[in-house]
């Protein structure tokens, strides 16, 4: 406990530009979240469109392609891709790359890891997607037809509005399990906020290309994971209030989706 | 396709051993999540505020860090500051206590689905407070409480993945794959192989989970 408050190490903070460096990193991982984020969503709701599909053959084939990336480690679908994705294709990424795109966008593996986030993230979106769209009485769907509406009048202007609304806190919810899980890609050697750390607690003491002030390893880290805790812990917050109200418009309870971590709709109000 | 079994066949022992490893990785957090997420769920629900407000923070803490920034923590972090931690407790302990803040919420959630009602009509007839709890809103909490914690432990399982992939903490199954690959380049094989090891895993939980979901219920 005097280790972690003592004042001598925590000086590094405040020393040259350690802490804006981190802050830099940081903002590389809120950019990749957003990314692949965006990525996912689109696949997600694609993937999930897929599942409930009236064809046999297409929603039995989605929905093993669906079981089986969400309930790999994510770790793993990055470690495999780097070593899968061809070599041209890794230079092709990087050569057309433009060059005003943060570094670590241009890392060769830059692809895998985003390749890796999406297909993990769109398969447990498109299992949250699906469970809000099922979620909804059956006579929605029956009532949109008996008015004359075509299968996919019903989807686009009936079920999926109130589907895709009702999962909107549980979507947020993953959105931050996305948001800690890019600190993974640090192991593909791209420059996020892990790789700035590490640099950080190396040079910091060192006077000719640091501060001159040690950088205790344990403080460099924490700092980093309350970076983190502070970014969502907001949206954590957000998406209660989303789901809270959600529940007084809807009247119904928000679906759960078994094997996401962050099972938001377990939050009862106080 | 006989290369598939040709690299299972001769790798046998060491996807054996990592599968067992990610076994044992995941037993030992479990029990440490599910007794420090219980205690901290009781905190939570505790009638004294800044019991509730303790809680609060160990939750808050734990569900937003990343796995990875508590596993740096948790080893490099503790052992430069004269810690003595030896690479399976660190391991164990980060996903044991990081897990432990959504156990913490499951209970919490558990204990609040049996509703107020319930537990005031069963002191009004004259119960006892500790037999309104452990036979009034136990028996109902656990039920409730059954498949959020069986979606705890599939995450659990990618999750134990982190520590001998990140930090080399241990020889668990994605670990020993990413060895036989360095020595064999089949990337593809070695890499299915530990993909059906994880998938066993999940997928024998998730029909677990659901069998006994299926044998507590309630008909009402």
């Amino acid at each position: 406990m005097d280790y972690l408050f003592d004042p001598a190490n925590w000086e590094w903070l405040f020393s040259g530009n350690n802490f804006r460096f981190l802050l830099r990193g940081f903002w590389i991982n809120i950019q990749i979240a957003l990314v692949a984020m965006a990525l996912s969503l689109a696949f997600g709701l694609l993937l999930a469109l897929l599942r409930l599909s009236t064809h046999r053959v297409v929603s039995v084939a989605t929905g093993i392609w669906v079981d089986v990336w969400r309930n790999l480690p994510l770790i793993f679908i990055i470690l495999y891709l780097a070593l899968a994705i061809p070599e041209p294709w890794r230079n092709a990424y990087e050569a057309a790359v433009p060059s005003w795109f943060p570094s670590a966008f241009q890392s060769p593996f830059f692809l895998a890891a985003v390749a890796a986030l999406t297909l993990y993230n769109s398969a447990v979106i498109a299992e949250i997607m699906r469970a809000g769209i099922v979620s909804l009485e059956r006579g929605q769907g029956e009532a949109a037809a008996s008015l004359g509406l075509r299968y996919w009048q019903s989807m686009r202007l009936v079920v999926l509005p109130q589907g895709l609304r009702r999962m909107v806190p549980a979507t947020v919810s993953q959105l931050i399990t996305l948001m800690k899980d890019t600190t993974l890609v640090s192991i593909l050697g791209i420059q996020e906020v892990m790789r700035h750390a590490r640099i950080v607690t190396a040079t910091s003491g060192n006077p000719f290309i640091g501060g001159g002030v040690d950088a205790p390893l344990l403080q460099v880290f924490l700092t980093v994971g309350l970076m983190f805790v502070a970014v969502n812990l907001t949206l954590s917050r957000l998406s209660r209030r989303l789901e809270l109200r959600e529940r007084r418009v809807t009247g119904v309870e928000v679906e759960q989706v078994a094997g996401v971590e962050d099972q938001l709709a377990l939050a009862q109000p106080e | 396709m006989s290369e598939l079994w040709e690299v299972l066949v001769r790798h046998f022992p060491e996807f054996r051993s990592g599968f067992l490893v990610t076994v044992q990785l995941v037993l030992v957090s479990f029990a440490i999540a599910l007794g420090v997420g219980v205690f901290v769920g009781a905190l939570r629900i505790a009638p004294v505020r800044w019991l509730r407000l303790v809680g609060g923070l160990y939750v808050e803490f734990f569900r937003n860090m990343p796995l990875l920034v508590l596993l740096f923590i948790a080893y490099a972090g503790l052992r430069r500051a004269g810690v003595e931690i030896g690479p399976w407790v660190a391991g164990t302990m980060s996903l044991g206590l990081y897990t432990a803040a959504y156990v913490a919420e499951t209970v919490r959630s558990g204990v609040f689905a049996v509703g107020k009602g319930q537990i005031e009509a069963g002191l009004s007839l004259g119960f006892p407070y500790r037999q309104v709890l452990s036979q009034l809103v136990l028996p109902q909490a656990v039920r409730t409480v059954i498949p959020p914690l069986g979606s705890l432990v599939i995450a659990m399982i990618k999750n134990s993945a982190i520590i001998g992939a990140a930090l080399a903490l241990a020889d668990d199954l994605l670990k020993q794959a990413r060895v036989i690959n360095s020595e064999t380049f089949q990337y593809n094989e070695v890499f299915f192989w530990a993909a059906v090891g994880y998938l066993l895993l999940t997928v024998s939980v998730t029909f677990g989970v659901r069998t006994l979901e299926r044998r507590l219920v309630v008909r009402r």
